[in-house]
């Protein structure tokens, strides 16, 4: 029996989180900021350096959310201003009639193809530099989350439409922290399910809310993703939104301390959740190659070849060559792997079998890249929530410009790869477990060669002269200077 | 009445992605910067601004379009003939750069003008 540590049990985190109005707690700051950089991403100067809406969003938010996720976990699901949609989407719930989520979409599919639209985007119209696009990104966020469970149910649009949080996910499974039942057996005598169903304590005693909506009594929602408390072996779906926590009137939930390589070298995911994993790791990658001057020649090179300047073409056939090159290589080097191993499986059981050693990686990937970003630039959250609230007529005093760049920039590279090693050592530990638990050790070394490879292309990619990404093609010079 | 309340809010949405955000008086200046084309070095940038404006104080402000970039600041020097320079402006990364050229008259009253240029 392992020592378990339950941050549950804690003072302060444990009563806090059993609050029933916590989430509330932590959502509230990220509405108000929301809603401020929303004003400033329409009203505000379109400059993306001082603009509330680019920074928080571009600088802040994900390097914040990486950070989150490396320490505690899944935070920023937790406090995810757009579940407060959750009081209107009931009230919409009465007019608009309901629907089942289609069995096809039950997976991560959809987002995968979201998230390349997304990243798409990203690139094609310079949302990093657009206050206003960013606003409009914000405002989408919203709406979607609304429509989305207001017509389906309660937590559809987080498993399986949002990109953000399942970016969230695939990421959260490098957390030291996992949902998880106390007791086991506790779990399997309950009859309510509650962690899934909901409570509410009716005068009879404690009901499931979602077999009893029209009782009276005290409501407690079950997870919002129906994720069942004694099967959790990931953090893969979890919001950590401690509802199970509530719903449960045993006490029977913990969040407890975990090593993640446990769940690396154990669980078999779902090829769905693979597939997203792996795809995060390639498109981080080009999400940062898309920062150095090689990314910028290659594009000329190509626009050359291909006689056009048409950029959503250039863009769109680097995302499918590079994207497609780095999925088909998996497919390749895991159906290698298999056969080392004596497993007769096709590329994509293969892929599900090996594919848990991308995870580290894709973490490390957009942490180390991220990290840049946020590391020069994590104090220009003060002088433009200054600027913002001077907007609205509020006496702020001056913004001082200087503070957007406090840390050298000479520690952000060994910072950078510090994470990527430790993002291979999580891998290659992954690949090499799962390699010793079909006897056969040395079946990880494609994996692990595959892995090195990328790793050390990475590092290549980060220690380029960092350039700012911008206008893909060259603009040409005018003559006679700029009007 | 419920109805209304959610054609209020489309209706707010709506005005609100038609907002513009305010800015100072236009400035019609011309803007060049040596070495042409731009590169990441300490550059000369020149301004002429109309003499009728009566320009007292002109300031150069370099963004990156990126969040997070520190900006670099410039102080023009007077030239005679509407013509302002700004030395060793320090263009110090690759990437796409908004030039915020503000001039003041003697009047206290500020104009504005935005370029952007690439630096590859």
């Amino acid at each position: 029996m392992r020592a378990r540590i339950d941050l549950l049990r804690w003072p302060l985190i444990g009563p806090f989180l059993r609050w029933r109005y916590s989430r509330f707690v932590l959502q509230l700051p990220l509405l108000l900021l929301a809603v401020l950089a929303i004003y400033d991403g329409f009203v505000g100067r379109q400059l993306a350096p001082k603009n509330l809406s680019t920074v928080s969003v571009w600088l802040h938010y994900r390097g914040l959310l990486v950070l989150a996720i490396a320490v505690a976990g899944n935070l920023f699901c937790s406090a995810c201003p757009l579940m407060l949609t959750r009081g209107l989407t009931e009230r919409l719930r009465r007019f608009v009639p309901q629907f089942t989520w289609p069995m096809r979409l039950r997976n991560k599919y959809l987002v995968i193809a979201i998230t390349l639209v997304y990243l798409f985007a990203y690139e094609y119209f310079d949302l990093w530099a657009s206050p206003w696009l960013t606003a409009w990104l914000m405002v989408g966020y919203f709406g979607a989350a609304l429509l989305i469970d207001a017509f389906f149910p309660r937590g559809t649009f987080c498993k399986y439409v949002c990109p953000l949080g399942n970016f969230n996910f695939t990421l959260s499974t490098v957390s030291p922290t996992q949902i998880s039942a106390r007791e086991r057996q506790v779990c399997l005598d309950c009859e309510g399910h509650y962690c899934v169903n909901g409570r509410v304590d009716t005068p009879e005693g404690p009901r499931p809310l979602a077999f009893h909506a029209q009782a009276e009594g005290e409501r407690y929602p079950g997870c919002e993703t129906q994720l069942y408390a004694p099967q959790i072996e990931s953090n893969f779906d979890c919001t950590l939104c401690f509802n199970c926590v509530r719903a449960c009137p045993y006490d029977n939930v913990s969040w407890e301390v975990r090593s993640p390589a446990r769940e690396w070298a154990g669980v078999r995911y779902r090829a769905d959740y693979v597939w997203l994993g792996v795809l995060l790791f390639f498109a981080g990658f080009m999400n940062a190659f898309a920062m150095i001057p090689a990314y910028y020649a290659l594009a000329e090179r190509a626009s050359e070849l291909l006689r056009t300047r048409n950029e959503a073409l250039l863009l769109g056939l680097a995302f499918v060559v590079w994207v497609g090159l780095g999925l088909g290589l998996t497919v390749f080097v895991a159906h290698w792997a298999s056969r080392l191993a004596g497993i007769a499986e096709g590329g994509f059981a293969a892929v599900r079998r090996w594919g848990s050693a991308f995870f580290p990686l894709s973490f490390a990937m957009w942490a180390g890249h991220y990290a840049y970003h946020f590391l020069t630039g994590w104090a220009s959250i003060v002088p433009v929530t200054q600027q913002a609230l001077g907007n609205l007529g509020l006496p702020v005093g001056e913004p001082n410009w200087q503070l957007a760049a406090l840390v050298p920039e000479n520690l952000l590279y060994p910072l950078q790869v510090f994470i990527l090693y430790l993002g291979l050592m999580g891998s290659a530990y992954a690949a090499f477990a799962r390699a010793r638990s079909v006897g056969r050790g040395t079946a990880a070394l494609p994996v692990f060669l595959y892995i090195t490879v990328l790793v050390v292309l990475t590092l290549w990619v980060l220690a380029q002269p960092m350039e700012m990404r911008g206008t893909l093609l060259d603009p040409g010079s005018q003559p006679g200077g700029l009007k | 009445m419920r109805m209304r309340r959610w054609w209020v809010v489309w209706l707010l949405l709506i005005i609100l992605a038609g907002c513009k955000p305010p800015g100072a008086e236009p400035l019609d200046a011309d803007v060049s910067i040596e070495p042409w084309p731009p590169q990441v070095r300490k550059s000369l940038i020149t301004v002429h601004v109309p003499e009728e404006l009566d320009v007292v104080e002109l300031k150069v402000v370099g963004d990156m379009t990126h969040a997070g970039m520190i900006p670099v600041h410039g102080e023009g020097e007077r030239q005679g003939g509407g013509t302002w320079l700004v030395r060793d402006f320090d263009i110090n990364m690759r990437g796409d750069w908004i030039l915020t050229i503000t001039a003041k008259d003697r009047e206290g009253k500020t104009y504005e003008k935005e370029v952007r240029f690439t630096v590859r």
